[in-house]
């Protein structure tokens, strides 16, 4: 247990010192927040829950695996794998860390749209959001770990990740709602991981409430976050491709 | 029993597309400082890799202090202090952070004064709150042999411990490597420098494109040969008539200057100045050079180990 909290804080640590770590996961959701009020002001009690969304789903498939593939690029993995560490216990430490990074982000954004858009929110809707939130960042993560494992370069990894990202925002009912898709892509949307998110985080902030389909939204986060994790630990790398 | 403290057996390894290493047999003696000694892609990487149980042979067998590593490497990865090829260490922690992080992975958990004391032989003291990437290159190196001992190890495995130093960290370097040995540790190194194998190593292994050519002390391997001196001049003479003189076994111009392998230099010295002075020439920048293992790495494999890397 001690070596497991020795090395989540050296991992906690390298994140906070690293300032492309603090600008993307902290700066730029907040700066986010600003560009969306300035444009769409009377829709930011719809936007946040969206923004908090789609933060999560970019630093769950882009942002939380980059420091791991810096550590794989530069064979800091190599010289922990020589040593008794399980890989195991590296992956929890990082997921843990990345986790609380997930979670402060969207504290941030939460404290973003109460203070600058009168966002309403209480004690009963933060409580019900959270969970939701930290579903959302596994099953993101999770997928992100596949593309990390997949990629031959940490470069790769983010194209593919950025790509992933951009496509899901547009049609997930992040920030464009869903009757503004086509019909087939709106039969399609809800089976996709960024949805059920959206439509959970949104329920439980913006009304205090279970969205009616709380439990099918859960079980398909499930799907993808059980899967992919199982993907993404067949698929862990100590070191880079050859 | 055998008191080799690693044992390697019929060791046959892939990395990537290349047959890396060809059935090599191996024993490092406990307390020794043991080089493997080869050009660049020869297979000491990959050898030191699968003894750290970082790669997986197709075929043979190691030990370490009578452990199987390919049955049980999480024991046997206990027993080793490691550094890698490159330094390769989280660069936004400190000094100290690391050190006590890296012995953490080996759940041995030190305190900031055994922190402390680790850091100031390595000479890092005063460096305990510098990042690691805001350290010199040397510094670097040193924390990283810091780093390797934090779980005061009784094996110490170096991959190219000294590659990219400049003379003066390379020779405190050194130091380090001769304390570590002083305190009863076994030493492992790679190295493609004859002089800092030659410097540091008790015993060497000569490894070229993935097998060991040749084993033994320095001295040994220099003298089990029976290589002969070097002697360099400046002189211009045709090469079949300074290939005649007495005790020369090879002779070459290697621009201006003249080399010649001879079991007698004086004798042979002194003919070739009497074929100089008949042909009205002066010899000139008269150099003897004793055989080292450049010439042994030359003898047993046709090329020069500068020339390999």
């Amino acid at each position: 247990m001690k070596r497991f909290l020795i090395l989540t804080k050296a991992i906690f640590l390298m994140h906070l010192r690293n300032g492309f770590v603090l600008f993307w996961n902290f700066a730029f959701p907040a700066l986010l927040m600003l560009i969306y009020g300035v444009v769409m002001s009377q829709y930011m009690d719809y936007m946040t829950p969206g923004v908090i969304v789609l933060n999560a789903l970019s630093f769950g498939l882009v942002g939380s695996s980059n420091m791991m593939l810096e550590m794989r690029e530069k064979s800091v993995l190599r010289r922990m794998q020589a040593s008794p560490l399980p890989a195991g216990q590296l992956i929890g430490s990082y997921l843990l860390v990345n986790l609380l990074i997930g979670i402060l982000q969207s504290t941030l954004i939460i404290i973003a749209g109460v203070l600058l858009y009168n966002v309403p929110v209480s004690a009963l809707s933060l409580a019900l959001a959270y969970p939701m939130i930290l579903a959302g960042l596994l099953a993101f993560m999770a997928l992100g770990g596949i593309i990390s494992g997949v990629a031959a370069k940490a470069g790769t990894a983010t194209a593919v990740g950025m790509t992933i990202y951009s496509s899901l925002m547009f049609i997930s009912d992040m920030v464009f709602p869903l009757d503004m898709l086509p019909n087939w892509l709106r039969s399609v949307v809800p089976y996709l991981p960024a949805y059920p998110v959206v439509q959970l985080v949104r329920s439980a902030l913006l009304e205090a409430t279970l969205d009616p389909n709380w439990v099918t939204h859960l079980l398909l986060l499930a799907v993808y976050g059980i899967g992919a994790t199982f993907i993404a630990a067949k698929l862990f790398r100590w070191e880079p491709k050859a | 029993m055998s008191k080799s403290i690693i044992d390697v057996q019929s060791l046959t390894a892939v990395y990537g597309s290349v047959q890396a290493l060809k059935g090599v047999n191996l024993k490092v003696e406990k307390g020794e400082i043991f080089g493997l000694l080869g050009p660049n892609g020869a297979g000491k990487t990959t050898l030191l890799a699968v003894v750290e149980g970082l790669h997986k042979p197709q075929d043979g067998i190691v030990h370490i202090g009578g452990i199987n590593v390919q049955a049980d490497s999480t024991a046997t990865k206990r027993q080793l202090g490691i550094q890698l090829q490159k330094t390769a260490l989280m660069d936004d922690m400190t000094v100290s952070e690391l050190v006590e992080v890296y012995a953490a992975l080996y759940e041995v958990y030190l305190t900031s004064g055994q922190i402390d004391k680790l850091l100031a032989r390595f000479d890092l003291v005063e460096k305990r709150n510098t990042l690691a990437r805001r350290l010199s290159g040397g510094q670097q190196q040193r924390l990283a042999l810091a780093v390797a001992i934090a779980n005061d190890p009784q094996i110490v495995l170096l991959d190219e411990p000294t590659s990219a130093l400049d003379p003066h960290a390379r020779r405190a370097v050194w130091d380090i490597v001769r304390q570590l040995h002083d305190e009863g540790r076994t030493i492992v190194l790679t190295t493609h420098a004859m002089e800092e194998a030659e410097a540091l190593c008790g015993r060497i292994a000569i490894i070229d494109r993935g097998e060991i050519v040749a084993c033994d002390s320095p001295s040994a391997l220099i003298a089990n040969l029976q290589l002969n001196s070097m002697l360099k001049a400046t002189v211009e003479l045709p090469l079949d008539q300074v290939r005649a003189l007495p005790s020369v076994s090879h002779a070459r111009y290697t621009g201006q200057h003249l080399e010649m392998e001879t079991a007698k230099p004086e004798l042979t010295l002194s003919a070739l100045h009497e074929l100089a002075s008949s042909a009205g020439r002066s010899v000139r920048d008269v150099m003897l050079r004793q055989p080292n293992l450049e010439d042994v790495f030359l003898k047993l494999t046709g090329r020069a180990l500068s020339e390999s890397n």
